[in-house]
């Protein structure tokens, strides 16, 4: 298995050389999130907000671009496309499933995008001043875990997303809902604690938090001790739980598969 | 397993949504979507053993690129059974992926932006073809089909044929014990048709692989299939020896002949039926058995300036057995496979 991903990350990385130009462009979508820091900024300027003073925002919406660029996904596209014009018919013939070739895809991308950001974003927290993150091996590790985490989740979910178009041709449309639920409900648009406190409970328990904003509090030391702890394990059971969603779907998708086209 | 191949009674019907055109087509569609079922292929059961090659013919549409999908696993048949190789297509097992390939003429699974040897190396890495195999495959395969220059050149960049070299070679990295061709000389040029022809016989004799053939162009199948299956809107119409259809439907052969003065058309038709007569040519179907004694009579008794012997145009045995035309074939169909 080892070889077979080596082999596909290499074809992968070709790509992702060959379509360079696409990547910076990707990164633009990050505005996104700058504009949301300078909101937040603008806001936090009579004195911190639900906890949160400036420089918090800044590591915050930083650490922010690095887990979101980490945690991306976009293989419900390809995998829609692939679907609904017949072009998975020779990913069903190799040995190997074809997600793997999206998994693969997807971490090339990354090598790629991040080497454009992360200079950006160390400079960025490094000249703010008062910006603090939790350091500590202990912490690191955790936040690692989280983020593979939140990888796994989003690019789950999306590649469910991806497989409806087994039976709809509009599959794509609902990738935008995924990605809309992670900017609103998965802390771009703000941090989960300027939510109403009444809801936040209930955002505890939803995927969304565990694709962006979990990694993000880990970062910045504010989930520690037991609610690290419950963080993680609910993070890795809706892993589990989109895992096994996945397999079910894509057991059907290939069942009612038209392979159309020549 | 008595064969290698085993389709038993195998049938696949789609359901396909209709919708009328225009918007208040769509707006129909979009509340109450009408369905039709489309049956490709219907009862359709054959049997193939290990090295043979068969031709699969039918006009478009008829189920042969279906059936080569269920074989490969990419369909699910909606009733009958299927086995190749021991194993259920459908199923997908790796086992099984690992001995076929699916080559078509229409689609490929070259990587597009990236010279051919990429797909190579990933495809020698997912199929786990030993590092040393592979060296000698692919060099094989370069000697068969003169890849050289071609392996290091982006796929987009590649001509038509240059690519279907590539895509064959690239399906058969791993060294398939069957072989699935649908269309794989599809616009291509003759010189380059008869090269991939050549390859495609060179490699069954070589690796005693089993080939389904499907192509338009009866050079190919006649070239190489001693067999063909002939289905029609997913029925099958026939199955059995290639010579001994022809010489079903075309029991005669072609006498071409070219005349001073005008023939005599009623002295003409004793010795076979005249097909056409045109001025100073006329084309005469005599019964094969009696070919060369009819020649020699002819000669003998009518002036002839130039004469000729052709075989049938297969193309028009075949347009003939599709129209319909041909009856009780299928009821030979075990008769003529002994023959």
């Amino acid at each position: 298995m080892l070889r077979k991903y080596l082999a596909l990350m290499r074809l992968n990385w070709g790509l992702s050389l060959e379509y360079r130009a696409e990547g910076v462009i990707w990164l633009m979508t990050n505005l996104f999130s700058v504009i949301m820091l300078l909101v937040w900024l603008s806001i936090s300027q009579a004195g911190p907000v639900n906890g949160f003073s400036a420089a918090d925002f800044v590591a915050y919406y930083m650490v922010g671009l690095i887990v979101r660029q980490l945690t991306a996904a976009w293989s419900s596209w390809e995998l829609s496309f692939a679907i609904s014009e017949g072009r998975l018919s020779p990913q069903l013939l190799r040995p190997i499933h074809p997600i793997h070739h999206e998994i693969t895809a997807n971490w090339s991308e990354k090598i790629m995008r991040l080497t454009i950001l992360l200079p950006i974003v160390a400079a960025v927290l490094a000249l703010t001043p008062g910006v603090w993150l939790e350091l500590t091996p202990a912490a690191l590790f955790a936040f690692a875990l989280s983020v593979v985490g939140a990888w796994a989740i989003y690019f789950l979910a999306d590649y469910c997303v991806g497989i409806l178009a087994f039976w709809t041709t509009q599959a794509t449309a609902f990738s935008n809902i995924l990605f809309g639920l992670k900017i609103v409900l998965g802390g771009i648009l703000a941090p989960i604690q300027m939510f109403p406190p009444a809801i936040q409970p209930f955002l505890e328990w939803l995927p969304f938090k565990y694709m962006l904003a979990f990694s993000n509090e880990i970062a910045l030391g504010q989930a520690t001790g037991e609610r690290l702890l419950f963080g993680l394990a609910v993070q890795w059971a809706w892993v589990l739980a989109l895992w096994l969603l996945m397999q079910l779907l894509w057991r059907l998708g290939v069942r009612s598969y038209g392979a159309v086209g020549a | 397993m008595a064969h290698q191949i085993e389709v038993d009674r195998l049938s696949k019907h789609y359901q396909v949504h209709e919708k009328e055109p225009g918007l208040m087509g769509s707006l129909r569609a979009f509340f109450a979507r009408k369905y039709r079922v489309v049956k490709a292929v219907e009862g359709v059961s054959f049997n193939i053993d290990a090295g043979e090659m068969v031709g699969f013919l039918g006009p478009n549409g008829a189920g042969k690129t279906t059936t080569l999908k269920v074989l490969s696993g990419l369909l699910y048949p909606t009733s009958g059974r299927v086995n190749v190789l021991g194993f259920i297509p459908h199923q997908r097992q790796n086992e099984y992926l690992k001995q076929f390939t699916l080559v078509m003429g229409q689609k490929q699974q070259l990587m597009w932006d990236l010279p051919p040897m990429e797909t190579f190396l990933v495809n020698r890495a997912i199929y786990e073809v030993p590092k040393g195999d592979f060296a000698a495959i692919l060099k094989e395969l370069d000697d068969l089909l003169e890849l050289g220059p071609l392996l290091k050149k982006q796929v987009r960049k590649l001509s038509l044929g240059e690519r279907m070299k590539c895509e064959l070679a690239a399906a058969l990295l791993h060294r398939p014990k069957v072989l699935f061709l649908d269309e794989p000389t599809i616009g291509l040029d003759v010189t380059m048709q008869a090269r991939i022809r050549d390859f495609i016989a060179e490699y069954n004799r070589r690796h005693g692989a089993t080939v389904i053939l499907t192509s338009h162009y009866m050079a190919d199948v006649t070239a190489l299939c001693e067999r063909i299956i002939v289905i029609d809107r997913g029925r099958l119409l026939y199955d059995g020896n290639f010579r001994a259809l022809i010489e079903r439907v075309a029991p005669y052969k072609v006498l071409k002949l070219q005349f001073e003065r005008p023939p005599d058309l009623a002295a003409l038709a004793q010795f076979g039926t005249v097909a056409r007569a045109d001025g100073l040519t006329a084309v005469l179907h005599v019964p094969r058995a009696h070919a060369t004694d009819m020649a020699a009579r002819l000669l003998s008794q009518v002036e002839v300036d130039d004469i000729n012997f052709e075989e049938p145009a297969v193309e028009d045995i075949i347009r003939q057995v599709f129209a319909g035309q041909v009856d009780g074939l299928l009821s030979e169909t075990g008769m003529a496979r002994a023959s």
